[in-house]
């Protein structure tokens, strides 16, 4: 599938018969230049993700009677800015971006922060209770968030925290699955020597935290934080019941995009766009943390 | 500098039936070079890793000087250790991981930088204080790790099998730099290995451990000259020492029809109950005899497997026979060192004497010495 040109050694050296050679180099981890086919397919993947993302950018500068025709239009239109114009009218959208990313960002320092808290604590402390506590937290997986909501919405009423953005933030702080995540990528990335070495030299519990198991944890937090930041912006269900249109998230504000007797598209299409531009930015900073092999040398063996 | 006593010392680990150290008595002087020895699973690690604060202590008690520090956490016991695969911080510069635990000690910047600096030229590191260690050869690695030990000025050196990742021509050298450096300094160490070799090289004093007990503490030469048991006797010295045990006749221990020569005395307590004796002999210590020469019964015969040649000295593995008397059918490899020029062929029978005063003699029963 690679270079041609190796192909005749590795089925000389493949000494066994039985495991063709191609199997082989694709489980021996072995680097070679991508081939054209590999970058055709690349490609086309490529394509078929960026696509939508083309489509909204479209849809957003035409009308809907333009968007009905056939064929559809492929060529975005100069009415993208007037869109843009008419969906901030309809719905606060600068303000559900301001809400978005703040909550989304609470959301998402909270949830990395007290997931490797956690996921420390249970894949290198030794603590009475651990393993029970550990199945505890996974088993609240288990419990569909639908059950949640109502007993939620009370509590939220009654802190009379309705509209306000704390109702969407708090309830969210900490995760799960972040948990589990960080705890499975700790204790097969986290050698115990080097928080013994730590010890050693004098650290205390949290000084190794941040001296340490943070640095060591970095590729996996960013991971979390991109995944978390995307479910929190994304989350319709619990905002649209805790918040009003009048102090919306993105999502929210979306919801009352284009209404009336004939969704306007085109106007939901624009505020969908607008509101999508601030995921990208996350995932460009943070795509930059994931850095392999950062713990390359640190123990041998 | 400072002495250290394992007073009782002893670790149960949770869920084991046995300690993996049991009772460990022992006394550390000042500035000395202890070496912990023994096979693995043996409890030599889990020692120092008591006297480090990163194993709790069951029972008994560990002393740093006169101070008590079986519940010391790590950093009040003044002690610094170098891990076998070094634990280095991966995202930090050597400069950065030899400073680590003087900047948590709130020591000033530039003394950090002045004893950074006084390590790294003594540990040959000057050139790399500002890479990672992912930049650096697996022997730079274990220097820096030698450096983060060093640069505390600690009042013990704990290593633990500093040089078991390193490839076999480096880990000769690294031995005798690193036995060159504890004599420097000065500072009482505990080196923890499994290969005797190190042990024997390395140690002002060697500690060899079996199953969580202490078998032997004494000097390399003292424990090569008198092993306290038979486990001492086979894993000090390189080939092995031979044990073998048979029947004890007038005058000696009766071996594949002949009889091997064993001091009246000890022969009488050591087979004093059984009638039987454990006599043990080096490898370097036998000579090849003809039959039939001198007073000594003709020297014990021997069937050679196997010859193995290395230039300076060759090794003969050979086979001791079954007794011919039939009542003890005892057959035991045999190791015997010779002269590389004179080695016997493959398949020939050789008669072996012990020189004089190099048999030492071991119960049977409690597999101990006999003097």
């Amino acid at each position: 599938m690679t270079t041609l040109a190796s192909a005749p050694e590795e089925t000389v050296s493949a000494a066994a018969p039985v495991a063709p050679p191609r199997r082989r180099r694709g489980r021996g981890g072995k680097v070679t230049a991508a081939g054209p086919l590999t970058y055709v397919l690349l490609g086309l993947t490529a394509l078929v993700s960026v696509f939508p993302l083309y489509w909204t950018a479209v849809a957003a500068s035409k009308t809907n009677a333009e968007l009905a025709g056939t064929p559809p239009p492929f060529l975005p239109d100069a009415d993208l800015f007037t869109n843009i114009g008419r969906a901030m009218e309809e719905a606060p959208i600068g303000l559900a971006i301001v809400n978005s990313v703040v909550v989304a960002s609470c959301i998402t320092v909270g949830t990395v922060l007290c997931s490797t808290l956690a996921g420390f604590a249970f894949a290198k402390l030794r603590f009475r209770g651990n393993g029970a506590l550990l199945a505890l937290v996974i088993g609240t997986m288990m419990v569909p968030t639908q059950l949640a909501i109502i007993p939620l919405f009370i509590l939220i009423a009654e802190l009379q925290w309705v509209d306000h953005l704390q109702a969407v933030v708090l309830p969210t702080l900490v995760s799960a699955f972040g948990v589990f995540f960080m705890r499975q990528f700790l204790s097969q990335a986290l050698p115990d020597e080097l928080l013994e070495a730590a010890r050693v030299d004098g650290a205390s519990t949290l000084r190794t935290f941040w001296s340490v198991v943070v640095p060591v944890a970095r590729p996996a937090m960013a991971v979390l934080a991109m995944l978390t930041f995307l479910t929190a912006w994304n989350d319709f269900f619990w905002p649209i019941i805790a918040l009003t249109t009048d102090n919306p998230t993105v999502q929210v504000a979306l919801a009352g995009l284009g209404g009336g007797y004939v969704p306007d598209t085109a106007v939901i299409m624009a505020g969908t766009l607008i509101g999508t531009l601030p995921v990208l930015v996350v995932f460009v900073v943070l795509g930059k943390q994931i850095v392999g092999g950062i713990m390359q040398g640190a123990v041998k063996g | 500098m400072a002495t250290v006593t394992f007073d009782s010392a002893t670790r149960i680990y949770p869920k084991a039936d046995r300690p993996a150290v049991d009772t460990l008595d022992l006394e550390i002087g000042d500035g000395e070079f202890l070496v912990l020895v023994g096979p693995s699973g043996c409890g030599k690690s889990t020692s120092l890793r008591m006297l480090a604060g990163l194993e709790e202590i069951d029972a008994g008690s560990i002393r740093i000087g006169d101070r008590d520090v079986s519940d010391a956490p790590p950093k009040d016991r003044d002690i610094a250790m170098v891990f076998q695969n070094y634990a280095l911080y991966p995202h930090m510069t050597v400069e950065q991981n030899m400073g680590f635990a003087l900047k948590i000690a709130g020591v000033a910047k530039d003394e950090i930088g002045r004893r950074v600096a006084e390590a790294a030229k003594i540990l040959d590191l000057e050139d790399y204080l500002r890479r990672r260690p992912k930049a650096l050869s697996g022997g730079q690695r274990q220097r820096v790790a030698m450096g983060r030990a060093i640069v505390r000025n600690p009042q013990v050196f704990l290593m633990d099998e500093p040089l078991s990742n390193l490839d076999a021509k480096l880990r000769v050298q690294t031995r005798t730099q690193i036995a060159a450096l504890q004599r420097r300094l000065a500072v009482t160490t505990v080196y923890v290995t499994h290969d005797q070799v190190e042990a024997m090289t390395m140690g002002d004093r060697v500690a060899v451990l079996k199953d969580g007990v202490l078998q032997q503490c004494d000097t390399p030469g003292a424990l090569y000259e008198r092993p306290a048991n038979t486990f001492v006797a086979g894993f000090i010295g390189s080939p092995a020492m031979n044990v073998v045990t048979g029947p004890a006749v007038d005058g000696g221990i009766r071996l594949a029809g002949a009889v091997l020569p064993v001091p009246r005395e000890k022969l009488a307590r050591a087979s004093a109950g059984t009638g039987r004796v454990t006599v043990g002999f080096r490898p370097e210590s036998l000579e090849i005899v003809v039959p039939g020469d001198g007073g000594t019964g003709g020297g014990v015969p021997v069937v050679v497997n196997v010859v193995e040649q290395l230039g300076s000295d060759a090794y003969l593995y050979a086979t001791l026979g079954a007794d011919d008397d039939g009542d003890v059918l005892h057959t035991a490899d045999v190791v015997v060192r010779t002269e590389p020029r004179t080695a016997a062929a493959v398949g020939q029978t050789v008669h072996l004497r012990v020189r004089e005063d190099c048999l030492h003699v071991f119960d049977p029963v409690t597999q101990l010495r006999v003097d």
